[in-house]
């Protein structure tokens, strides 16, 4: 789970992330028009969103921490 | 499900990396139905989205030695290289480079100028593997150049659908059955010939762009009734730990400088074969001298320089380098294992092809780039950079070779039975009420499998107790998985493929008992010639998965006149009897 925000202030809606991302991480929130993480955990840290991003509002966090493991 | 739809064609291609893209466009060119489908985005995802690496060439023009490269291999694979493939891939390559630049594909030569002329690396390498090839690099804009080519030639393209079975009928292969990730309806796919080209297994590791890769390729042919190999040597891959997805060994190349917590040096410039650099490294966490650190306490900055120039065609490296500044003189960098953990090395693991054209042991179905087994490199991944050009060689093969099999063939017709015993299993996570989560079983299939003293220094005991567990896994807990939507289907399908995949690699590691190229066994610390000389092949046999050893031709073995030492330059630890 790589990527860790979108800054709203800085999205523009321009969708290209959108698209650029291989899997389905982000979607375009229908209501403010700016791009939301939506499937974190399919995010498999090709930084693509985070490279394409006109606006640099991606942030893809380079660590990848390994969640705690739960009994069930 | 939402609602069900059925797309008939000729030709099949499941996954679409560079070696799908191959396989479709060769495939139409021979006038033929094709459908691509992957469950991301055909040419950007998995591997292929990691992949902005080295794409290695072989043409005598250049004053590359055929007989060379084929004993520098078959020395540094340990003898496991089938030749057949490993010259095919070696004369097909100027072919496939071919074809890339003629669609426009542009290599940056390495002067960083983008070019689509040949310029051969001034890369350092041990191994001395990489003056034996020509090697130029393709960059992620490139895939793009690579998409766009398959939507010219015709072929149908189709994303975020997630193909989970191959349907068969009296042993064929005549279709697939899949769903979408978006919006929940089910696909059934009617084919002639099917090809395969999904990647390589790997339990969501840290490593760069691969959490999608899930062995799905490798499960669904497995289930379909084929064989499959290799599946004992994993890739080491070792990786910065902070920033496991840097992506490119060329950076430790081009400075290898590495020390252990007392500040020894590993002495891995000693090692002449790259691939046993992972295993030194395991050593020395094992011997309780970790953790490794890549040390450039004494570097400078044209050091760095030389790091910079080595990474700088692979992207995702390029952007750590920069963005983190980890990398500058005087830097102590704790590196980590594993981050492409669960996967085989480069195309010795996967499908076992029957011939040099991709076919596979189920009629119907072929296989291409990392699913086709060609076991080209043998048992240690030296040549690194060779997978994307192996890639393309076997897609372009499958292609050819299904669309001529599909010529053959009138018309593809369903097993209904096998159809609807399929799309029962396909729904069953997203209908079950209770259950198990997908992630959770991942996670515990990770905490299984990914420790250094499972995949990495194996021994008997601790390849059975991983694999009761592994086992349990199977028989209690994937039957069992839910899924809450279509996009959680994907999840619980990739940890069903996982799974499977894990009881492979475990069935493989304890079947091979001798230690050879990435497969190290503690309780069999040497090669044992002639009798492994041989590969594992994995089968299900009423309902078990059965290993056996097929030798490899006594043409091909070492001269067993020669000393052990001269035979095997590489020590593993502990290996003096």
């Amino acid at each position: 789970m790589s990527i860790e925000r979108i800054d709203p202030e800085l999205c523009n809606g321009c969708g290209i992330c959108v698209n650029s991302c291989p899997v389905d991480v982000i979607r375009t929130d229908k209501e403010y028009k700016k791009a939301i993480i939506r499937y974190p955990e399919d995010c498999m840290c090709c930084n693509y969103c985070e490279l394409d991003c006109p606006t640099q509002a991606i942030y893809v966090s380079p660590a990848k921490g390994a969640p705690l493991m739960v009994a069930w | 499900m939402a609602s069900e739809i059925t797309i008939e064609t000729d030709v099949l291609v499941v996954g679409g990396g560079i070696a799908g893209c191959f396989a479709a466009i060769k495939a139409k060119d021979k006038g033929l139905d094709v459908v691509i489908v992957d469950k991301a985005y055909v040419a950007k995802s998995g591997g292929t989205a990691a992949a902005g690496a080295g794409y290695m060439m072989f043409n005598p023009d250049w004053g590359h030695d055929l007989h060379a490269c084929m004993n520098a291999i078959a020395r540094n694979g340990e003898y496991l290289n089938d030749h057949e493939w490993t010259e095919v891939i070696m004369r097909d390559s100027l072919a496939t480079y071919e074809d890339l630049v003629s669609w426009g594909v542009r290599f940056p030569a390495a002067n960083g100028k983008v070019g689509d002329q040949y310029q051969p690396l001034d890369m350092r390498d041990s191994s001395g593997m990489r003056s034996l090839f020509g090697q130029v690099f393709i960059r992620r804009g490139n895939f793009h150049v690579l998409r766009k080519q398959v939507v010219k030639s015709g072929v149908k393209v189709m994303a975020r659908i997630m193909v989970a079975d191959f349907l068969r009928r009296n042993g064929e292969v005549v279709g697939a059955i899949g769903f979408s990730i978006d919006n929940n309806d089910l696909y059934v796919f009617k084919a002639k010939a099917t090809i395969v080209s999904t990647g390589v297994n790997s339990f969501k590791p840290a490593g760069a762009g691969i959490s999608c890769l899930t062995g799905d390729g490798d499960a669904m042919a497995y289930r379909a009734g084929a064989e499959v190999t290799g599946k004992e040597f994993p890739s080491k891959f070792t990786t910065i730990a902070a920033y496991p997805q840097w992506r490119s060994y060329a950076g430790f190349v081009a400075y290898p400088r590495f020390t252990d917590a007392e500040g020894e040096s590993i002495g891995l410039r000693n090692i002449d074969n790259v691939g046993f650099w992972d295993l030194a490294m395991d050593n020395v966490i094992h011997t309780g001298r970790g953790p490794v650190v890549w040390n450039l306490e004494a570097a400078t900055q044209e050091d760095i320089e030389a790091i910079r120039k080595a990474v700088q065609l692979s992207e995702g490296s390029d952007v750590m380098l920069t963005r983190t500044g980890v990398v500058k003189p005087g830097a102590k960098i704790q590196l980590a294992g594993g981050a492409g953990a669960g996967s085989s090395d480069s195309m010795t693991g996967g499908i076992w092809p029957v011939n040099t054209n991709c076919a596979t042991s189920v009629p119907g179905l072929y296989a291409a780039g990392e699913c086709c087994a060609t076991r080209y490199l043998g048992s240690v991944h030296t040549a690194r950079g060779f997978g994307l050009t192996a890639s393309a060689v076997t897609g372009a093969r499958a292609g050819r070779a299904a669309a001529e099999y599909a010529l053959c063939v009138r018309k593809s017709t369903m097993d209904e039975e096998e159809l609807l015993r399929l799309k029962k299993t396909v729904c069953l996570p997203i209908e079950r009420k209770g259950g198990f989560t997908p992630g959770w079983v991942t996670q515990v299939l990770q905490n299984t499998m990914l420790p250094y003293f499972i995949l990495h220094i194996k021994h008997e005991k601790r390849l059975q107790a991983a694999l009761t567990t592994v086992e349990f896994l199977r028989d209690h807990l994937v039957p069992k998985l839910t899924a809450k939507d279509s996009h959680e289907l994907r999840l619980a399908h990739e940890t069903r493929n996982m799974v499977l995949n894990a009881e492979m690699i475990l069935r493989a590691s304890l079947f091979r008992t001798e230690s050879r190229g990435q497969h190290y066994r503690e309780d069999y610390p040497r090669r044992e010639d002639p009798v492994w000389l041989a590969w594992v092949k994995l089968k299900e046999e009423q309902g078990e998965m059965k290993a056996s050893r097929v030798p490899i031709p006594k043409k091909w073995w070492p001269d067993l006149k020669k000393q052990y030492e001269e035979r095997y330059p590489q020590r593993f630890l502990n290996e003096q009897a």
